[in-house]
């Protein structure tokens, strides 16, 4: 039988809005005298869609419906400043940026509403674009002619400005201590993968990838899905595919171009289950930690895991490629099964790792048909 | 050498050997085929010549005269989307938007000549077409949507579909 099955777990955490260098993100926020919302922030959307999430958080800090508002992140001129779409932090960091600044605009919005509904700011609310008196309901004004009062009869601007920074945590260089935590929010997740591998020709092929990802709250879950899925193709290149040294610290024979660089296809897809968990985060937006960058790191171990459970060989190098997977076979016939540690500081007994992945006597909550 | 783009006639008088993609983001303003690998590897810049998918960074000039050439941009545009562009939207199956040209161009010509194609079939035709932020399964649903039938209301480009689904989802109320 040439072919095995095999299947492997893995688990990580992973640091939102991580800083050690002091990254604010900023936003303002000013209201049109019919009420539409006009958002100025620079967090760029490379496709996760920050826009949207960060557009949602608006709408919902403020109470008025998501088509009034209009996100402006295309000139860096007349926003404010943002350091990037980078370290997870654009729904954390960006988005709080926003949601401070629709904070002051919401308050701004009540004590005009205040004046012209004779009330206290304190008992208003706004829901659906409409400031009402809590408990008397017919007592409301819309958010349209709140901004229209403000601009034809009070003589203002209602606008709101926010920042959010995670202050840097510098380390002591003695004892690798640190004051403030270097993150805003641990964001957890599991991976479990099935592969088939080929004992004849060393290849790998991923049969079911099954991701949980706790993201704090999911503001927009399909975009969050869309997040896992494709951290799912991008981890299961990084286990069995990319490689841009593959004689590494050796950089001879390194590719030249796109050609040569292997990126999974459509025909490598496997069957792709994703589960979101909600554990909110305090001071995240609406709860929200972070999805970003998390979303490729757990495949690559659960793969290896994967490949022993089928083979019982253990392949310590990434990309697990069909050359590694024979040698590790290769030693494990010559009665040498110990993982190859030459050019790189691994970390690695079996006896521990095995002892340590056995604890409870293997069981797991998990039920995984 | 004479080429129809999109219901357009032109007369050009290029380097018969220059790749139709550099003719047709350069000289025509048709920047719907995007230049990726420029090597025949990545999908972003195909397009249709006469109805059949063509990678244009490796097709020069000389190889389409007379011919008729549809990209992206001759399937639908922004106020009125075709089934394949409003399922990519209905459905996220765009992120970065990259590679989603030549995705729906791809789609486009598999329909055309396989209207009921499996979801296999989906994944042989396309397997050549690269996409490093979805993770496919997006893009495969929206063309499974087309595939089966499902009709797209929606053709104003603006609207962000889904959310009031997620608010519903999520609890989080505006």
């Amino acid at each position: 039988m040439p072919r095995h099955k095999g299947r492997g777990i893995s688990t990580i955490e992973y640091p939102t809005g991580m800083n050690q260098n002091g990254d604010p993100s900023q936003a303002w926020i000013k209201l049109k005298p019919d009420g539409r919302v006009d958002v100025f922030a620079g967090t760029v959307d490379i496709g996760q869609g920050s826009k949207t999430v960060h557009t949602q958080i608006v709408a919902d800090a403020i109470g008025v419906p998501y088509e009034w508002v209009t996100m402006d992140n295309s000139n860096t001129d007349s926003s404010p400043v943002c350091t990037g779409s980078f370290a997870s932090r654009g729904t954390f960091i960006g988005g709080n940026a926003v949601r401070f600044a629709a904070e002051r605009v919401r308050e701004r919005i009540l004590d005009i509403a205040a004046k012209e509904l004779e009330a206290s700011a304190d008992d208003l609310e706004i829901e659906d674009g409409t400031v009402s008196v809590s408990g008397a309901p017919d007592r409301n004004i819309s958010v349209s002619d709140v901004a229209a009062a403000a601009t034809w009869g009070h003589g203002e601007l209602i606008t709101g400005t926010g920042a959010a920074l995670k202050p840097y945590a510098p380390v002591d260089p003695e004892t690798g201590a640190v004051e403030i935590e270097p993150h805003c929010a641990i964001s957890y997740a599991s991976c479990i993968a099935d592969v088939e591998v080929d004992d004849e020709t060393g290849e790998v092929t991923v049969l079911r990838l099954i991701q949980a990802y706790d993201v704090g709250r999911a503001i927009n879950p399909t975009l969050v899905e869309g997040q896992i899925e494709g951290g799912a193709m991008m981890g299961l290149g990084l286990g069995l595919l990319e490689n841009s040294y593959p004689y590494y610290p050796e950089t001879d024979h390194r590719g030249s171009e796109f050609g040569t660089y292997l990126a999974p296809g459509m025909e490598e897809l496997p069957e792709i289950e994703s589960l979101i968990l909600e554990n909110p985060a305090v001071d995240g937006p609406f709860g929200a930690k972070a999805i970003g960058e998390m979303a490729n790191n757990a495949q690559p171990g659960a793969l290896a895991n994967a490949v022993f459970d089928a083979i019982g060989v253990w392949v310590t190098e990434l990309p697990i490629t069909p050359e590694r997977v024979l040698r590790a076979l290769e030693r494990k016939n010559d009665g040498k099964h110990e993982p190859r540690h030459e050019g790189k500081k691994v970390i690695f007994d079996e006896e521990i790792s095995i002892g340590t992945i056995g604890a409870n006597g293997g069981a797991v909550a998990l039920d995984v048909p | 050498m004479k080429l129809t783009v999109n219901g357009r006639a032109h007369d050009l008088a290029s380097d018969p050997l220059r790749p139709l993609l550099h003719v047709l983001r350069d000289e025509l303003d048709v920047t719907g085929p995007k230049a990726g690998c420029q090597q025949g590897s990545c999908g972003t810049c195909t397009i249709l010549v006469d109805g059949e998918a063509r990678r244009s960074c490796l097709t020069p000039l000389a190889l389409v005269d007379g011919a008729e050439v549809t990209t992206i941009e001759g399937l639908g545009d922004a106020t009125r989307l075709n089934a394949l562009q409003a399922a990519f939207h209905q459905y996220y199956g765009a992120q970065c938007g990259f590679c989603t040209s030549g995705m729906i161009v791809a789609a486009h010509a598999l329909l055309e000549r396989n209207p009921a194609p499996t979801r296999h079939d989906i994944q042989t035709a396309l397997a050549g077409h690269i996409c490093r932020c979805t993770g496919y399964v997006k893009i495969l649903d929206a063309i499974e949507a087309v595939a089966r039938g499902e009709t797209f209301t929606e053709t104003n480009g603006d609207r962000q579909p889904g959310v009031e689904e997620s608010v519903a989802k999520t609890g989080v109320s505006g």
